[in-house]
């Protein structure tokens, strides 16, 4: 057994070697917790993080679970509070499952905020909002007003016609239609049931019914991939031009063949960006409750409305740019 | 193995693996206590050695350690159960919806949900026993049937949430204290030693787990004994459904997955041969309890926080100790052929 328990030794050894290595820090520790780890979506959120830490002088630790799993962010944040750091931030896989864990960070004395998904507002300073519902019904509409000259005939596909966000984003649409674009016709709203085959066969069936169509508006992910292959289909590029909301990936072909003209989200890098510069912000008291800005490095001034941080306008993903993205 | 003879009985227990297993917990534990304990940087008393974190790796380890003892006296009898994670899914989901959709009060919801997770250990049970199939090929049938029956139960998007305080009680709060749940685990873990080590049965099921064909020679009722195994790896997995909903104060149909190769894995590093015949309730709750020590002590060190991999560094150490554990295990048995050859030589 001797070779055992030295084997043993040696790996405690090792180990316990690793602890002293984290000297004494001054730096702020600020951390964030994605999803998913391992989704490209919050990798790239990653990226933001990373320079803005650099830029700003902070440590930034990067951890959440390998899946989406409510219970493991708990754990992650008990981590956390074990180590004592400044900041966490948070999207939140579950707002209740999440609220526990953040309360006790921030009887500790720990600075909470979330971005992406928010959660209880009593459990954080701050949200770092991707979009407000007006944001993206008035970029998806400027881009489309911008494709179709202001004027002529387009149709949306929704992802189901109940949809709470989705509907105050067409409630937004009507207000900036008939403010801005009178000359622009919405000839129909139809619901994919947020499918890639249903949004295909609606957006065919509204282009047949529809012949001086300029314009198809998907207001759901999967929605724009299925018109524009629709479109594709009915060899219509160029005819029909295709926008919509969308994950770059997913449409990077439609945009090389010209059938789809732009996808719009947020620029996630961005989002991660503005999280850190708000954290850090926020444990040196520079923003408070009540502040209506915040300036956030390379990227400018932001607003902040109530306890909301706004990233702004959605980012418009096209052929000269796309291809920057991966996720 | 003459020279186990010569031996005194205390060099006899020194030799044991549970000692081996005690003696690698115990450093385990002070390796932690030492390491994992400090105070942080916003100079608070954190870490290992708080009395809190003490509580709740205990109540962390009940789930695991509930199905942990399911699968011993079923992988006593050479057997195993791979359902039981799902099984406490599919139970966490029914009570739910009893509870929430059905009006049920939660005692008879809690009831219910005991009996449907005996049903689905009787399941697997007959098809065990009566159609004679192995125990391999038809938990693994289960697994995906118990998995995709909470799926659709819930169309994979329901969560059942909103418990009362009275039950989250039981899985957040500690009772005369402990954590509440301890209260449940603690005669679970009594019973099942009693029925493994205390019983006929018992030993009828190392009998099973070495030869069932022997068995069944020597008038034991090998399909009887068998089926209680099943039907009882299916009740415990619905009290652990129980205390996992308590816990988290949320029942998904992703609850436990994995779990059976956790409670698998605390098994086989608490000594139970997974060809069945030999091990015990002991092992298995010392395998438990090293498991979820070392899960809950690299999550208390800075430096593996720091690294932002608690999570795959603990999937990895269980998985070194683990195959440490199986290799010090043998280790005796190497050394005495080495020792016989040279003396032949």
């Amino acid at each position: 057994m001797n070779p055992s328990i030295r084997r043993l030794g040696a790996i405690l050894v090792l180990l316990g070697s690793l602890v002293p290595a984290l000297a004494a820090e001054a730096k702020l520790m600020i951390t964030m917790m994605p999803k998913a780890k391992g989704n490209a979506y919050f990798i790239s959120c990653k990226a933001g993080a990373d320079k803005a830490a650099r830029e700003l002088g902070v440590e930034l630790l990067f951890d959440g679970p390998t899946d989406s799993n409510a219970a493991k962010q708990n754990e992650i944040v008990e981590n956390w509070i074990t180590l004592g750091v400044d900041v966490i931030t948070v999207a939140a896989e579950n707002k209740e499952g999440i609220s526990t864990a953040l309360r006790k960070a921030q009887k500790q004395g720990i600075k909470v905020i979330t971005y992406d998904a928010d959660a209880l507002p009593d459990v954080r300073s701050f949200f770092v909002n991707q979009a407000t519902p007006q944001g993206i019904a008035y970029g998806l509409l400027d881009e489309a007003a911008r494709l179709m000259g202001g004027e002529g005939e387009f149709a949306i596909i929704t992802a189901t016609l109940t949809a709470g966000n989705q509907r105050e984003w067409l409630k937004h649409m009507d207000v900036r239609l008939a403010e801005k674009y009178p000359k622009m016709k919405l000839v129909a709203v139809r619901p994919s049931d947020d499918l890639k085959d249903k949004a295909q066969s609606e957006a065919t069936a509204l282009m047949s019914a529809n012949p001086n169509l300029k314009l198809l508006m998907a207001i759901c992910t999967p929605g724009t991939p299925g018109a524009a292959e629709a479109v594709k289909q009915a060899g219509k590029t160029g005819k029909v031009k295709v926008i919509g909301l969308g994950l770059p990936n997913e449409n990077k072909r439609y945009v090389h063949e010209g059938v789809t003209e732009s996808v719009m989200l947020w620029n996630t890098e961005d989002l991660g960006y503005l999280t850190v510069c708000a954290a850090v912000a926020l444990a040196k008291d520079e923003i408070k409750l009540g502040a209506t800005s915040i300036t956030a490095g390379a990227l400018g001034t932001f607003e902040i409305k109530g306890d909301n941080i706004l990233l702004g306008k959605p980012y418009i993903f096209n052929q000269a740019n796309i291809d920057r993205f991966d996720f | 193995m003459s020279t186990t003879d010569h031996q005194s009985g205390w060099k006899n227990i020194l030799l044991r693996y549970e000692t081996l297993l005690l003696a690698v917990l115990v450093v385990e534990w002070l390796f932690f206590y030492h390491y994992g304990t400090t105070t942080n940087r916003r100079g608070v008393f954190v870490g290992f050695g708080t009395l809190d974190r003490q509580f709740d790796i205990l109540r962390h380890s009940c789930e695991i350690g509930l199905l942990a003892l399911a699968l011993t006296p079923v992988i006593l009898t050479a057997g195993i159960d791979l359902s039981v994670g799902s099984l406490l899914g599919l139970c966490a989901i029914l009570f739910g919806k009893l509870w929430r959709d059905g009006g049920l009060t939660i005692p008879v919801a809690a009831a219910l949900t005991l009996v449907a997770g005996a049903l689905g250990g009787g399941l697997n049970a007959g098809l065990i026993t009566v159609l004679r199939l192995p125990p391999l090929i038809v938990t693994l049938g289960t697994y995906s049937l118990f998995r995709g029956l909470a799926e659709a139960i819930t169309h994979g998007a329901v969560t059942y949430t909103d418990f009362p305080a009275s039950f989250l009680f039981l899985g957040q709060e500690r009772w005369l204290g402990l954590p509440t749940q301890a209260w449940l685990f603690l005669p679970v873990a009594a019973a099942v030693w009693l029925l493994v080590h205390g019983t006929a049965t018992g030993r009828s099921l190392r009998a099973i787990g070495f030869s069932p064909e022997g068995a069944r020679y020597a008038g034991l009722p090998v399909e009887r004994r068998v089926a209680l195994v099943y039907v009882l790896s299916g009740f415990i997995a619905a009290v652990a459904a129980l205390i996992y909903t308590a816990r988290l104060g949320q029942a998904k149909a992703d609850a436990g997955t994995g779990y059976e190769l956790f409670a698998i894995t605390a098994v086989v590093l608490g000594g139970t041969s997974i060809f069945g015949g030999r091990g015990s309730v002991t092992g298995t709750l010392l395998g438990v309890a090293a498991i979820a020590v070392l899960k809950s002590g690299l999550a208390t060190l800075p430096v593996v926080i720091r690294l932002n991999a608690a999570e795959e560094m603990s999937g990895m150490l269980t998985g070194a100790l683990l195959l440490l554990a199986l290799t010090g295990s043998i280790l005796p048995k190497i050394l005495s052929t080495l020792r016989a050859r040279r003396q032949a030589g």
